[in-house]
């Protein structure tokens, strides 16, 4: 098929369709695509995105290394939405693609690659259709009620476990095991695993991973990662204080404790002898004492500031048996504002409306080659920090991304309990459903149905090439067995045969599933839409704008 | 269910860009391995490196060099990367652990030309390494800490490849000293920065030494005239000044007339000599002033009243060194005048400036009432270059003693352990399945890497001596390695070749995780 140049203005003279005159709707450097032109580049910039992170897909999937043009920086990553985010796109549909990746890691954290997957695929078969004359429209109401044909088979064979905490921790692990087992920690998914759903647990049921502090440090292997409960500071105490506090009452300030600071902006003494120097300097040291007898006031035994704490009040707090940490970064002194339940307070003179945190100890650990500051038993007992060991910074990094993954899939999990199997088990039985519902639909819709349900069987098609498997066997063959009634099969990646997933313990979140299925449905009717792309002019670095 | 079960990965044909993408990142990874390879070793050669500024840096330490080649290619870097981890994780063994790492990715090149997925081989390697750790276990020998010998016998072969191999007899019982003074009886770990590396240019490797007690590098201020050496001293260590008073706020003094200029004078005076008798009765002697940024730290007023009261002053202690000498003299810092009480005091039986080979230190020795012991070694050497390698050496030797607390076990050393876990993987895997077998032969092949580098670098026959080592394990001689001494295979237990059985196992592991992520990566993509 040729396409031609519909911008008014491009045309030359004698085309058909050339205007007697030149018209210019458009501004300069703007440009237009249209109808199948339009439809053209949404679809190759999606298929072109899919493909790019279809290999990271499943248990055998491979990672990507990215290297940034501009630091030189190397990011090795098997989660697609840290591929997508890194890589520069200049197609629009690519582009809502990687949006609906981000959307989905910022629910459910982890299916990234799924659902840019599934979106990809949906639109290669809404492409064929186009070929075949069929209106996008039509195909739109097609999907729409496959979507909701396949939802409804998730909430079939979807399995609620949450009222039996024994088989529900069991879920839960099996859940993390099956999230990890395409990450880098594959290896040691068991014990990753665990890792995960303890700390997940302890939250409670809250989502809020910020009590989860994940720590990276060069060194050892990954199988040495540990979970420990309370938090982790990567500062030390104060010079000539006691290296381990009990019970401590924590006061937590951001506040200058330096001198120099402490002066009122360009007020300036003038004196006529340095005795009087001398007594302004007394005046200066009385200021910041008073300051520090106030905090004494709290009767607390640590105190941590943001700021840097001079040598003097740091000597006075010591004499005080108060132990200090200065410097604390701005996240660690938020977070363990959370952890210890106390406020971030910034002047002292209502000790008594201030909310001081709370632990049972606090002591100076040796990790690595670093010493840090650990704070046991605080007030908070949902938070917990897991130390990640690894060979490289890009092996900590992503085992840290991973881990992530899991972690709010797995708190996300405790809200909405239910479960689905993996290994393709839920694809094929969703696409079971949806081609029995296009049997009895009447129309072309039906064939956008068969289309949707083609789109979702491509997934478990995906799992096994990357495993290298021959797929197109494999594939028929858990469509045989599924279609026959054996709704637990599903695909084991590690022998190249169908198995029961139920047996095998390869659990994924319904809510991950079902975010998949409706963000890339959306996604392709999004794009089918699209009919006409515009292209402002792009911006220039001229100095006039 | 299936009939016909083929778990087979006959079929898996990588696809032409993965396969690129992968073989391009073994060959950058193989390069930066055979780059130091020759470094490997007691008759291994040093690497010297200009940096961008022109600072030459002569070297055998495998991350020092690493860390100063600029590598591009991202698979490089990971390379460096493990080198750092093993630097941090035993401290020694840097070089062996990429030497390794090559190796392996070598081994993993072959397997993927069968046609082997990466990810299985990436498996079956970790595996692989696994089950070494535990074969270098049950072949390590348990050592208790009491055992000095032992100890310098270890450190003794970690110097044995660096430049001060020939002093290894001076250096390594320094370093076994040093750490066996901090470590508490019962620790698991050590921190050495309770362990203070000094280095001065001047004098020979010979005349380095270790020092009970805190050795200063900052020079005894002279000008007025105070003394240099103080018996029975009395230390105290201030974060004030001893200059004319300067409130934070800026000032202005205004002078009318000149009866005024008089008072001035008088009145700085005044102020200084009453902070210097107020230091004096507290019956201090020695004072070490921390530098300020905001004034001066001493002026030459004070320095004459402090020369008058016979007290020895050092200025210019930094203020991150606060901590370690507080804790080294079990004095506390002072921060203000006022609070100079003679309890915040340290005491030492000897504080005297030293000069030797043209440069000069402060020696504090005898040392009481010390809560937590530290100990001060100064290097010597001719050069910067000589200097700074026999630095890295110490500390290197440092971290092999470091590794026997965490880990008290040692292993015999000349290759003999890669042997034995090669010859032991190589058997076992005759009893595994599938492709597990096949990536564990090529795993055991792989570590012969360490013993046939041991051998080329000291310009042996690798072939005869690797074939020889395997016969004489065959033959139930576990502690046979190389023993570059006798140019021949040996009991390297009895030769006292000997290291931390933590440097072996730590460099497997990191290497076989290393190769693992490298194995996973399919593509590489330029990014923002």
């Amino acid at each position: 098929m040729q396409y031609k140049r519909l911008s008014p203005g491009r045309l030359s003279p004698g085309d058909e369709g050339y205007p007697a005159f030149s018209v210019n709707i458009f501004g300069d450097q703007v440009t237009e695509e249209r109808a199948e032109n339009a439809r053209l580049s949404a679809f190759v910039g999606a298929i072109a995105v899919g493909d790019l992170v279809k290999t990271t897909l499943g248990p055998k999937g491979m990672d990507k290394l990215l290297q940034s043009a501009s630091t030189g920086e190397a990011v090795m990553t098997n989660d697609g939405a840290t591929i997508l985010k890194a890589i520069p796109l200049d197609n629009p549909a690519a582009k809502v693609l990687v949006n609906i990746a981000k959307v989905q890691d910022d629910e459910v954290g982890d299916g990234t690659t799924s659902v840019t997957v599934l979106g990809a695929e949906l639109l290669r078969e809404a492409e064929k259709l186009v070929d075949h004359k069929i209106h996008p429209q039509t195909i739109i109401e097609g999907y729409r009620l496959a979507n909701k044909a396949a939802v409804a088979a998730l909430d079939r064979v979807a399995v609620d476990n949450g009222t039996d905490s024994a088989k529900f921790r069991d879920d839960l692990i099996n859940i993390a095991k099956t999230t990890l087992s395409s990450k880098i920690l594959s290896q040691d998914k068991e014990y990753f695993a665990k890792l995960a759903v303890d700390a997940v647990l302890r939250l409670k049921g809250s989502t809020n991973l910020d009590h989860i502090q994940i720590m990276k440090i060069v060194g050892g292997k990954l199988a040495d990662s540990y979970l420990d409960e309370g938090f982790i500071l990567n500062k030390r105490f104060g010079v000539n204080q006691p290296k381990k506090i009990e019970n401590v009452k924590l006061l937590i300030a951001n506040t200058s404790m330096d001198t120099d600071k402490v002066k009122i902006f360009g007020a300036k003494f003038k004196v006529d002898a340095t005795s009087k120097l001398a007594d302004l300097e007394k005046a200066e040291r009385e200021k910041m004492k008073s300051k520090v007898e106030k905090i004494k006031g709290f009767n607390i035994n640590c105190f941590v500031n943001r700021q840097l704490i001079y040598d003097w009040p740091e000597q006075l707090l010591a004499d005080a048996g108060i132990n200090s940490i200065e410097h604390a970064d701005f996240e660690g002194v938020e977070r363990l504002a959370l952890v210890t339940g106390g406020e971030v307070v910034s002047t002292f003179d209502h000790p008594e409306k201030v909310k001081l945190g709370y632990c049972d100890s606090i002591e100076e650990v040796i990790i690595g080659e670093d010493v840090m500051t650990k704070f046991s038993g605080v007030a908070a007992g949902r938070a917990c920090t897991i130390v990640i060991r690894g060979a490289t910074e890009q092996v900590l990094a992503e085992a840290e991304r991973s881990l992530h993954d899991a972690l709010s899939v797995l708190s996300q999990t405790t809200r909405e309990t239910r479960t689905v199997l993996g290994g393709g088990c839920a694809e094929m039985n969703m696409s079971k459903a949806v081609d029995t519902a296009a049997q009895n639909e009447d129309g072309k819709k039906s064939l956008a149905m068969e289309a949707f349900a083609r789109a979702l069987r491509q997934l478990p098609t995906i799992l096994a090439d990357n495993a290298g498997f021959d797929s197109s066997e494999l594939v028929a063959k858990l469509r045989s067995s599924i279609y026959n009634g054996m709704t637990t099969s599903g695909l084991d990646l590690n022998k190249g045969v169908i198995a029961d997933m139920r047996e095998l313990g390869i659990v994924e979140s319904y809510k991950l599933k079902r975010a998949v299925v409706n963000s890339a449905s959306e996604a392709a009717e999004v794009l089918l839409r699209v009919d006409n792309i515009i292209r402002a002019k792009p911006r220039t670095a001229g100095r006039n704008h | 269910m299936a009939s016909k079960v083929a778990p087979s990965n006959a079929t898996f044909k990588d696809k032409e860009k993965p396969q690129e993408v992968r073989k391009s990142n073994i060959v950058a990874a193989r390069a930066v391995a055979d780059a130091i390879r020759t470094s490997l070793g007691p008759k291994g050669m040093d690497k010297m490196i200009k940096t961008g500024k022109g600072e030459v840096i002569i070297s055998n330490d495998g991350h020092t060099i690493l860390r100063h080649m600029a590598v591009l290619h991202p698979v490089a870097k990971m390379l460096v990367d493990v080198s750092g981890a093993q630097d941090v994780e035993a401290g020694d063994g840097t070089t062996s652990v990429v030497v390794l790492t090559g190796a392996l990715l070598g081994a993993a090149e072959k397997l993927l030309n069968k046609g082997i997925h990466p990810t299985m081989i990436a498996e079956s390697f970790q595996r692989a390494a696994a089950r070494s750790v535990e074969i270098l276990l049950d072949m390590s020998h348990k050592i208790d800490l009491s055992d000095r010998q032992q100890l310098i016998r270890a450190a003794n072969t970690s110097l044995s490849s660096k430049i001060v191999a020939q002093h290894s007899a001076l250096l390594g019982p320094i370093a076994v000293d040093a750490v066996l003074k901090v470590v508490a009886p019962d620790a698991t770990n050590v921190d050495l920065n309770d362990i203070r590396l000094i280095k001065k240019v001047g004098g020979t490797i010979d005349d380095t030494e270790m020092v009970d007690g805190v050795v200063l590098t900052q020079n005894v201020i002279k000008t007025a005239g105070g003394p240099t050496m103080v018996e029975k001293a009395k230390i105290g260590l201030i974060q004030f000044q001893l200059s004319p008073p300067k409130p934070d706020m800026e000032n202005n003094v205004v002078v009318n007339d000149y009866r005024q200029m008089d008072k001035i004078l008088k009145e700085e005076r005044a102020y200084l000599l009453n902070i210097c008798k107020k230091i004096k009765k507290a019956k201090c002697n020695v004072l070490l002033i921390q530098k300020s940024i905001l004034r001066d730290a001493v002026n030459d007023l004070a320095l004459h009243f402090l020369a008058k009261l016979n007290i020895l002053v050092v200025k210019d202690i930094e203020r991150d060194e606060i901590e370690f000498i507080s804790k080294s003299l079990g004095c506390k810092p002072i921060a203000d005048v006022d609070s100079f009480t003679e309890s915040r005091l340290g005491s030492a039986d000897l504080v005297e400036e030293i000069e030797s080979s043209g440069s000069r230190i402060i020696k504090i020795t005898g040392v009481k009432n010390v809560s937590s012991p530290t100990v001060s070694v100064v290097c010597r050497g001719a050069n910067h270059q000589i200097l700074d390698e026999t630095e890295r050496s110490l500390h290197d030797a440092l971290c092999v003693i470091r590794c026997l607390v965490k880990v008290k076990a040692l292993i015999s050393g000349g290759g003999a352990p890669e042997i034995e876990v090669s010859r032991t993987l190589f058997k076992e895997a005759d009893s595994l399945s599938g492709v597990e077998q096949i990536c564990f032969k090529q795993f055991a092949d792989a570590l012969e890497v360490i013993p046939t580098t041991l051998a080329e670098n000291a310009g042996m026959n690798p072939i005869e001596i690797v074939t020889e080592l395997r016969n004489k394990h065959e033959l139930g001689e576990r502690n046979a390695g190389i023993s570059v001494r006798r140019t021949g295979a040996t009991n390297t237990f009895d030769e006292h070749v000997l290291q931390p059985v933590l440097v072996s196992t730590s460099a497997i592991t990191l290497a076989s995780e290393c190769v693992k992520s490298i194995l996973r990566i399919d593509d590489i993509t330029f990014s923002r």
